[in-house]
């Protein structure tokens, strides 16, 4: 092949760096490995672009959600950027809810901070399933909405929403607590075992609740709190 | 105070680092010693306080290089022009929502784009201004990320978690700048909202760092995109806009938001439309010769050059030219735009009117010819549904016209039209023919002398009508439209071969 | 014959010329020695067997420099060029400027080719090109680009040949020499005003012309043109005569002319002259200036750049065409020639600098709006030269300014094409864009 360039072959050049290079390689891999996680992730349980949300589906893709990112040093902004990544990737299967948000559940309740804030309030997508088993002792910060089933099996851990949630939020959850500082939609606390739900917004309605405290606007709705009669 | 000869000495030096950008002469001048700089229409503008007042911590030379090297660099990296500022304004503005924060988010990245891509060449001066500076909330943060990415110690500290956020950026890749742009906005944010009002002290960037042509360009651009963010974004920026003569019709005179879409969505559709310089004189005269073949008659024979003999390939004929002859036809004719804007057609603050555009293309491409135009906007004229702009030049007064909307029913009031016309005029008409008086108008425009364009939208039997009446006619073309987005191509092809 | 040796006969044909035949004011210079243009340009012409364009006001010379010049470097009697220029009018024909068949063989059914004086002579004049129909202007480029003349199924090969076309300022009335041919032409130069002084003294000298006549020899001459033998086989014996018109130049006149074969190595020395980086990177650049946009990838004669583009201070924003594959070319040869000429190892910016206004006058059609702006402003040369010169000028000091950097990009470039892993280097200039895009880059990211 011809290189027009060869006139300059003896020209001495120069280059220089500076650390932002390295420090973007060093989180360009980061991501890239956690994309590589996530596919592996969707060539196992999304088969023929379908995956249904069940109990044995969650649990089993949370499980292999845990496999894929074991051993990759992630931080929150990781966390963070993973999720634009996903917002901003078109095509099918990434754009399947449900693995997207159990493999982000994954990610936030083993990254090593206790405290995970995730800036996502202009992500065009919404995230299903975020929060799942977040354990105790972790706090997990969304700026932005949320979509169905948030903070769904809640094993103790505390979900701030800055923003609304879907359908189904807290459905199944143990323990600890979920504060969403918009509206909630229905079915919320469906299935609750335990824990405490707290919406600033309105509740579209409430699901078949177990045990475990629900609050609308600071007032609590479940268990419904029934006045003594005046005799 | 630095000498003007070690002002002229910097800036020469500092053109030299930047690969000799084209740009005025930087000025410097009498501020509050707040804010380092400020650029207005390219040039730069320092602060001789600032300066002053940082020539105790470092040579006052050192300072104006450090902010020349930092001006030079929004050229010559980020935002390179104002349509790529109007990009990244658009992205700040999504995750911040807020006008005037998404400015400040703007500023500050372009401020980090280009600091870092100085710091890259080397050779400048700007870590030690940053490192002496006094710094605010915002600007300490942005002195630690520099710390960060630049592998420098500039005695900043604080906000560690928004520096983590910051420092994964790639500031210098410039297909990511749009995303970046997001990633900085959101990560930025808290800080904005606490300090609120913190200035810059680099200098506050917007629409006046530009020149007006640039501005111009960009709008253009961001009309592409559609009504809604156009008229978000001018609204916007619409001040700062305005002062910068970026409105098109020069400093201090303003024109409406959705006059200035048309404007700037039919300038993106301009036409290079040829004048016709000359008129053929008819004459014939010989110009070069061509062979004789078999079958050719044989009158334009050149005997000498055929040398008496009537041989293919040998025998030559004379081809004939036409004589060119320079005659008083040079120029374009004026145009009436007729605009239909009854209650059928599409009302042009609501959506993007492509009956609006068509119209603002065709008036453009008269005008740029040095023709004038006057507007014929009707609903139902007869009841006064109808706005009449005489002949004029002024682009402003004729989008307006344009863009005026009725409602309700058509009508067509022919003496009105009429009055417009003097010395056979081009009348281009655009509708979608649903008009009550259409046999009126029929008649009336198969019996001018002018050339008529008709654009139609959509078929229905009024069009089939007008077709078959004015069949005959041959200074009236018609041009259908199924699709209203085909109205600017048709328009401006046919006014391109009119005029040709 | 060494380089010295020719340099000397190069240099004294221009001064015997400049000194006695051709009198005007030097208006270029080049490496503090001034040079008239048209002399110059002409003699390396006919060294680098180029094609000139030559402007003027009437009776400045045009036609004259071109036919002293060719006279003297080609060794042919100047009554003999006279013979056998073209003269621009609408009705010229082939047979008048290629060739006719011989009307007595035709008479017996015989196909046979008379040769113009224009075709066998390796220079060729056209005096006002300018009033030729294009195909004829068309058909004589093709001849002197290919060095064949085709008529009637003969075809007549030229081993040397130049040509010299001559035009009047253009105006409404004439016709003009179409784009696509003005871009053939190698160099444009201009025909000046001596000056009254000069102009006074030329009247001064009315035999001046006879200085080159030799009329024995050119009928001699004329007898073997007119010759029906093959033209291969014309060819020692016209050698041998302007070899005898060259031995009559030294021996009369007092000047030295080369013969063919030192022709030829000249020549040949020309072409080994390499160019040095930095003339190298200063042509790239400046080439990129005349062929880049950023609004529609490349110059395109009927596409107009929007104004505000980030680029609307280099030479592209203020351009309405695209620089050819051409102007490279000639930039190529005339620079070697003007290195040679003055005895340089290796063509360098000085060269290049000289060269390009002269290379690239014709080639760019700039923007009215940009013409316009300029056409009143004080200058010595015709618009289309005097811009080119600005322009010149402009591109050197931005590459003046930064020519490490872009020579670095350049180098960079070559290493990243030989496969490493790099990145090419950022920049306001065109050039830096052009050379992402060599390197599969985007234009615009």
């Amino acid at each position: 092949m011809i290189n027009p360039f060869e006139a300059f072959k003896e020209y001495k050049y120069r280059k220089r760096a500076l650390p932002l290079d390295d420090i973007v390689a060093s989180k360009a891999m980061v991501v890239n490995k956690l994309m590589e996680g996530y596919q592996h992730l969707l060539d196992e349980e999304v088969k023929e672009l379908v995956w249904l949300a069940r109990e044995n589906t969650i649990m089993r893709a949370y499980a292999l959600a845990e496999e894929w990112t074991r051993g990759i040093d992630y931080d929150v902004e990781d966390i963070e950027e993973f999720c634009f990544e996903l917002d901003r990737i078109r095509k099918a299967p990434y754009r399947i809810a449900g693995p997207g948000g159990l493999y982000l559940s994954a990610l936030c309740n083993n990254v090593k901070d206790e405290e995970v804030v995730l800036r996502i309030g202009d992500m065009e997508g919404r995230i299903h399933l975020l929060g799942y088993r977040l354990p105790k002792g972790k706090r997990l910060i969304v700026e932005g909405d949320l979509g169905d089933f948030a903070g769904i099996g809640l094993e103790g851990g505390e979900l701030i929403v800055r923003g609304k949630v879907g359908n189904a939020t807290g459905a199944g959850m143990k323990a600890g607590r979920i504060l969403v500082e918009g509206d909630a939609g229905h079915r919320t606390g469906e299935w609750m075992m335990g824990g405490e739900i707290r919406v600033e917004g309105t509740i579209a309605s409430i699901g078949q609740v177990g045990f475990g405290r629900i609050f609308e606007r600071g007032r609590q709705v479940y268990p419904p709190i029934t006045r003594p009669r005046r005799i | 105070m630095l000498s003007q000869e070690s002002f002229l000495r910097i800036w020469s030096s500092v053109r030299r680092k930047h690969l000799f950008p084209e740009l005025p002469l930087p000025e410097l001048v009498e501020g509050a010693g707040k804010v380092a700089m400020e650029i207005k229409s390219k040039r730069m503008r320092m602060d001789i306080s600032f300066c002053e007042r940082m020539a105790g911590r470092l040579p006052e030379e050192e300072v104006v290089e450090a902010l020349m090297d930092h001006g030079v660099a929004h050229h010559t990296c980020c935002p390179w022009d104002f349509s790529t500022y109007l990009k990244l304004y658009a992205q700040a503005k999504k995750v911040l929502r807020d006008p005037k924060m998404a400015r400040r988010a703007v500023g500050y990245f372009t401020d980090v784009v280009a600091d870092t891509y100085c710091v890259r060449r080397g050779d400048t001066k700007l870590p030690q201004l940053y490192r002496h500076m006094e710094r605010g909330e915002v600007e300490e943060t942005l002195v630690s990320l520099y710390q960060e990415i630049w592998g420098m110690d500039l005695g900043a500290s604080g906000h560690g978690d928004v520096v983590r956020r910051l420092s994964r950026i790639p500031y210098l890749d410039r297909k990511k700048w749009e995303e970046n742009v997001r990633r900085f906005a959101r990560a930025i944010k808290p800080l904005l909202e606490e300090a609120e009002d913190e200035e810059n002290p680099m200098g506050e960037h917007g629409p006046s760092d530009f020149s007006s042509e640039e501005i111009g360009q960009g709008l253009r651009m961001l009309a592409s995109q559609g009504l809604d963010s156009f008229r978000e974004i001018v609204q916007d920026l619409g001040e700062e806009l305005l002062a910068a003569g970026g409105m098109g019709r020069g400093r201090g005179n303003p024109v409406d938001v959705d006059v200035l879409f048309y404007m700037k969505l039919a300038e993106g559709y301009a036409l290079p439309v040829q004048k016709v310089p000359m008129e053929k004189s008819g004459s014939l005269y010989p110009y070069s010769h061509s062979p004789w073949e078999v079958g050719k008659p044989i009158k334009d024979l050149d005997i000498w050059t055929s040398f008496g003999k009537l041989l293919p390939g040998v025998s030559q004929i004379w081809e004939r030219r036409e004589g060119e002859v320079f005659g008083s036809s040079e120029g374009t004719p004026d145009c009436i735009v007729v605009i239909d804007s009854s209650g059928s057609m599409t009302d042009p603050r609501k959506r993007l009117s492509y009956a609006v555009l068509g119209a603002a293309c065709a008036a453009d491409a008269y005008l740029r010819n040095g023709a004038q135009v006057a507007v014929y906007n009707f609903s139902d004229a007869l009841r006064g549904g109808m706005e009449v702009l005489p002949f004029s030049s002024e682009r402003g007064a004729i989008y307006r016209t344009i863009c005026r909307y009725f409602g309700g029913g058509t009508a067509l009031d022919l003496r009105a039209l009429e009055s417009l016309r003097t010395d056979d005029p081009d009348i281009f008409l655009i509708t979608d023919m649903q008009i009550t008086n259409l046999r009126k108008v029929v008649d009336y425009l198969k019996g001018v002398r002018s050339r008529v364009t008709v654009v139609h939208i959509g078929e229905n039997r009024h069009v089939q009508e007008f077709k078959e009446r004015t069949e005959e006619s041959g200074h009236i073309s018609i041009y259908p439209v199924e699709r209203q987005e085909d109205i600017p191509k048709i328009v401006l092809g046919k006014v391109r071969e009119y005029l040709r | 014959m060494s380089a010295e040796d020719g340099r000397r006969k190069f240099k004294e044909i221009y001064n015997f010329i400049g000194n006695h035949l051709y009198f005007n004011r030097p208006d270029v210079e080049v490496k503090g020695e001034r040079y008239n243009s048209a002399l110059l340009f002409g003699l390396l012409t006919c060294l680098v067997q180029g094609k000139e364009l030559i402007v003027g006001e009437p009776g400045l010379g045009k036609t004259t420099s071109a036919e002293y010049v060719s006279s003297l470097f080609y060794r042919i009697p100047l009554g003999l060029i006279w013979g056998s220029e073209v003269a621009g009018h609408p009705e010229q024909t082939e047979e008048k400027i290629v060739g006719r068949p011989d009307l007595g063989k035709l008479n017996q059914g015989i196909e046979s080719v008379v040769w113009s004086n224009f075709v066998q002579l390796p220079v060729k004049i056209v005096d006002e090109i300018n009033r030729l129909p294009e195909t004829k202007q068309s058909m004589i480029l093709d001849g002197v680009d290919r060095g064949n003349w085709e008529y009637l199924n003969e075809i007549l090969i030229n081993e040397e040949f130049c040509l010299f076309a001559t035009a009047n300022y253009q105006d409404r009335g004439t016709n003009t020499i179409v784009a696509p041919l003005l871009d053939r032409f190698d160099v444009m130069v201009e025909s000046k005003h001596p000056g009254p002084n000069l102009s006074f003294f030329i009247g001064y000298r009315e035999d001046k012309d006879r200085v080159l006549r030799n009329p024995e020899c050119e009928r001699e001459l004329q007898k073997v043109l007119a010759d029906k033998r093959p033209y291969p086989e014309k060819l020692p014996e016209i050698e041998s005569l302007c070899d005898r018109y060259g031995e009559y130049l030294k021996e009369e006149l007092g000047v030295e002319t080369p013969d063919r074969r030192e022709r030829e190595e000249m020549r040949s020395q020309v072409a080994g002259i390499p160019f040095d980086m930095d003339a190298e990177a200063f042509s790239r650049t400046m080439l990129a200036e005349l062929s880049f946009c950023y609004q529609y990838g490349q110059k395109r004669s009927d596409e107009r750049c929007d104004e505000g583009c980030h680029y609307t201070g280099y030479l592209c924003h203020n351009i309405q065409n695209c620089a050819s594959n051409r102007l490279p070319a000639s930039l190529q040869r005339y620079s070697k020639a003007l290195a040679w000429f003055l005895g340089d190892e290796r063509v360098d910016l000085e060269h290049v600098r000289t060269v390009f206004p002269y290379a690239m006058a014709h080639r760019v059609r700039w923007k009215e709006s940009y013409s316009s702006k300029r056409e009143k402003e004080l200058r010595e040369d015709p618009l289309p030269i005097y811009l080119a010169k600005k322009a010149v000028a402009e591109v050197f000091r931005r590459y003046s300014e930064q020519k490490e950097e872009i020579k670095n990009a350049l180098a960079l470039a070559f290493r990243i094409m030989e496969g490493e892993e790099l990145e090419p280097a950022l920049g306001d200039h065109p050039i830096y864009l052009e050379i992402r895009r060599d390197l599969g880059r985007r234009l615009r990211d």
